[in-house]
């Protein structure tokens, strides 16, 4: 296999990717691309991001050995890189700092992002809050509805929440609003992108922040098992945090890699986010990728009990990592999601998110009773404490009682 | 022949409304309205579920259209109907681009061929053009740029090398239907885009009325202007009363006809 080498230098993984965007916007991404690659070769960037990284998210993060449910799988053992214990309860912390310094950088002073679950917001909000930028978040009211905690999370760090009342009132719409703030005040505002969608630069910036997930993954995993893992499993929505995982392993052909994605009611039926296994390429947000849409090219609303995964595209490196066929992608339903939710929680005392308990119904379903001997890497991407009214409404528990 | 290669030098006026809004039966009337005053331009919106160029005024247009279940087809067949009385009326789409890869760039070119004149693929950067822009002027349909006040001159320079028809200048930073006009910067702009390119400039993005269409003209070197949001946003402000807004279309398009 050749050296995994993506994105070429106009943001192609292979035909997917690009910069699909106006004329109003052009200019900035290509300024942003510049500034980011000016960014990579300075050693004092790296070293503020480290240091930020080490003492303000807690990394490097702990690779724990699910040890119960390992033996309730009886198959593989699985371990889980631990995310959800960063400062903030997610991945996203990792991609917010390294972005905020960029923004520092390039004597940005205004901070814009778009959120679904609330994760990326929070974790947005968090580092305006401590370089003292004023943050806007975009947030579909119908997102607002299902994620209070983290509304009033976000609200607590200072942050303007901006409802977004447009289309399917989620992730999508929040992510048109925010680039359309973007268009309007281009000159002083940073947009911070959440995951590794969007146009070119976002996906590989996105990506190249994540992937201490996956760098600290393989150290700590060669240390304890003394070899590579046999398979990564990893959620995937718009897919920072499995671009995470993913990318340091690309060239070790014999990790077998996974991605998860929300199915919704079915893959088969309307409601669903499973843009790779029942969508198609098209362009959406800037970006050449797989996504949900009709005959015509209109996209098509999502649908997932998790806000974070709630999205009809996803990322363009996946879309390559799909149709060259080094990652392969299932669809997980809402209702299995719950399952393992409560699974995960009961046998290992970690209250998963509803975002990676998709990848662990994976885990579950596939590799009960099979794949002995054989290590898993699972990344918990995040914690569950957002997802508690929700799931306990889908469970049937009455909170209130 | 190309309507658009025979704009008038000055003064032009372009129209813009978008397909099927707010059903298909009314939109036809719309553009027969609009057609009956003998615009230099009509600008034909095909409807996108995500138009993040456009501002909530034209997002609502698109949602109200695509509700009515149309679809692309139909938005074409419209447009060559309409082409019966198009005269000297130059007819442009402005559409993004997931709707023209979709139907398929030929059947789309082989839709349109004869009947417009050009197109403005909105999400459509020059760094990507070469193989749509190719396929449409083998078939004298022009590929019309937009140009923002962020273009730096190098990539001006780049941009609007061989451009036809009329340069599509984005007067307000910001997306269609802004508020904030500022003319010294227009013109400024403008100048420039005009010591590179010898067709017409039009100014669009944020004109609201006939004042603005003189200011525009007065003020600033620009060869016309491009109305949209104004046009739509009345509609609502009427609360969706159509007979009403058939006859307020009317008077305003008499009026900025200066």
């Amino acid at each position: 296999m050749k050296t995994y080498k993506q994105p070429n230098t106009v943001g192609r993984f292979g035909e997917f990717g690009g910069m699909y965007v106006s004329e109003t916007l052009m200019p900035l991404l290509l300024n942003l691309d510049k500034s980011y690659k000016k960014i990579q070769k300075d050693k004092k960037f790296k070293k503020e991001l480290n240091d930020l990284f080490k003492n303000y998210v807690g990394r490097p993060s702990p690779l724990h050995y699910a040890k119960n449910l390992s033996k309730y799988i009886n198959g593989p053992k699985v371990y889980f890189k631990r995310d959800e214990l960063n400062h903030t309860g997610a991945h996203k912390i990792n991609n917010c700092l390294g972005q905020i310094l960029l923004a520092k950088k390039m004597g940005k002073t205004r901070i814009i992002a778009e959120t679904g679950a609330g994760q990326h917001g929070v974790a947005t909000a968090t580092v305006c809050a401590l370089f003292g930028l004023p943050c806007y978040i975009y947030m579909g009211s119908k997102d607002i509805e299902r994620q209070k905690p983290n509304v009033f999370r976000m609200k607590l760090l200072g942050a303007t929440i901006i409802p977004v009342e447009s289309g399917s009132k989620s992730l999508k719409d929040a992510m048109n609003e925010a680039l359309r703030d973007w268009i309007k005040n281009v000159r002083d505002t940073f947009y911070i992108i959440g995951s590794t969608a969007g146009p070119h630069p976002y996906p590989k910036m996105v990506r190249d922040f994540q992937s201490v997930i996956g760098r600290e993954a393989r150290e700590q995993i060669l240390k304890v098992e003394k070899k590579l893992p046999d398979y990564l499993i990893a959620c995937v929505g718009g897919g920072s945090n499995a671009m995470g995982l993913f990318y340091p392993f690309l060239n070790d052909k014999n990790v077998k890699i996974i991605g998860v994605e929300a199915a919704g009611r079915g893959a088969k039926t309307e409601e669903t986010a499973a843009t790779m296994t029942s969508g198609s390429p098209g362009i959406l947000h800037g970006s050449y990728s797989y996504v949900l849409q009709d005959t015509d090219g209109q996209i098509k609303e999502a649908h997932s009990i998790s806000a974070g995964l709630d999205y009809p595209g996803v990322g363009p490196e996946h879309s390559y990592l799909k149709d060259i066929k080094r990652v392969k992608y299932f669809g997980i339903t809402d209702k299995e999601a719950l399952e393992a939710f409560q699974t995960c929680s009961k046998l290992e005392g970690i209250i998963p998110a509803l975002e990676p308990s998709h990848a662990l119904a994976y885990l579950i379903k596939a590799f009960k009773n099979k794949h002995k001997n054989k290590v898993v890497i699972l990344n918990m991407c995040g914690r569950g404490d957002k997802d508690l009214f929700t799931a306990a409404k889908a469970i049937g528990f009455d909170a209130d009682e | 022949m190309n309507n658009l290669d025979s704009l008038p030098k000055k003064k032009i006026l372009s129209l813009f409304m978008t397909c099927g809004f707010p059903t298909l039966n009314h939109s036809k009337k719309i553009f027969n309205e609009m057609l009956s005053h003998q615009p230099d331009i009509i600008e034909f919106g095909l409807p996108f579920s995500d138009p993040m160029a456009d501002g909530p005024i034209i997002q609502e247009a698109n949602k109200l259209a695509l509700r009515s279940k149309l679809s692309t087809q139909l938005s074409l067949n419209l447009i060559k109907d309409l082409s019966k009385s198009k005269n000297n009326t130059s007819f442009v789409i402005m559409c993004y681009l997931n709707t023209v890869r979709k139907f398929g760039l030929n059947k789309f070119i082989k839709n349109i061929k004869g009947i417009v004149d050009g197109i403005i693929i909105v999400d459509l950067p020059f760094e990507e053009e070469s193989e749509i822009k190719k396929a449409l002027s083998k078939n004298n349909i022009h590929l019309i740029k937009l140009i923002s006040p962020m273009t730096d001159k190098k990539r001006a320079q780049k941009l609007l090398k061989g451009s036809k028809g009329f340069i599509y200048y984005i007067s307000a930073t910001g997306i269609t239907g802004s508020n904030k006009l500022d003319y010294s910067e227009i013109n400024k702009n403008v100048q420039l885009i005009k010591k590179k390119s010898s067709v017409p400039v039009l100014v669009g993005f944020g004109i609201k009325s006939k004042k603005d269409v003189i200011n525009i003209s007065k003020k600033t070197k620009a060869d016309g202007v491009i109305i949209g949001t104004a046009l739509i946003q009345k509609y609502f402000d009427l609360k969706m009363d159509f007979n009403k807004y058939l006859k307020y279309l009317k008077n305003f398009i008499t009026e900025v006809k200066i």
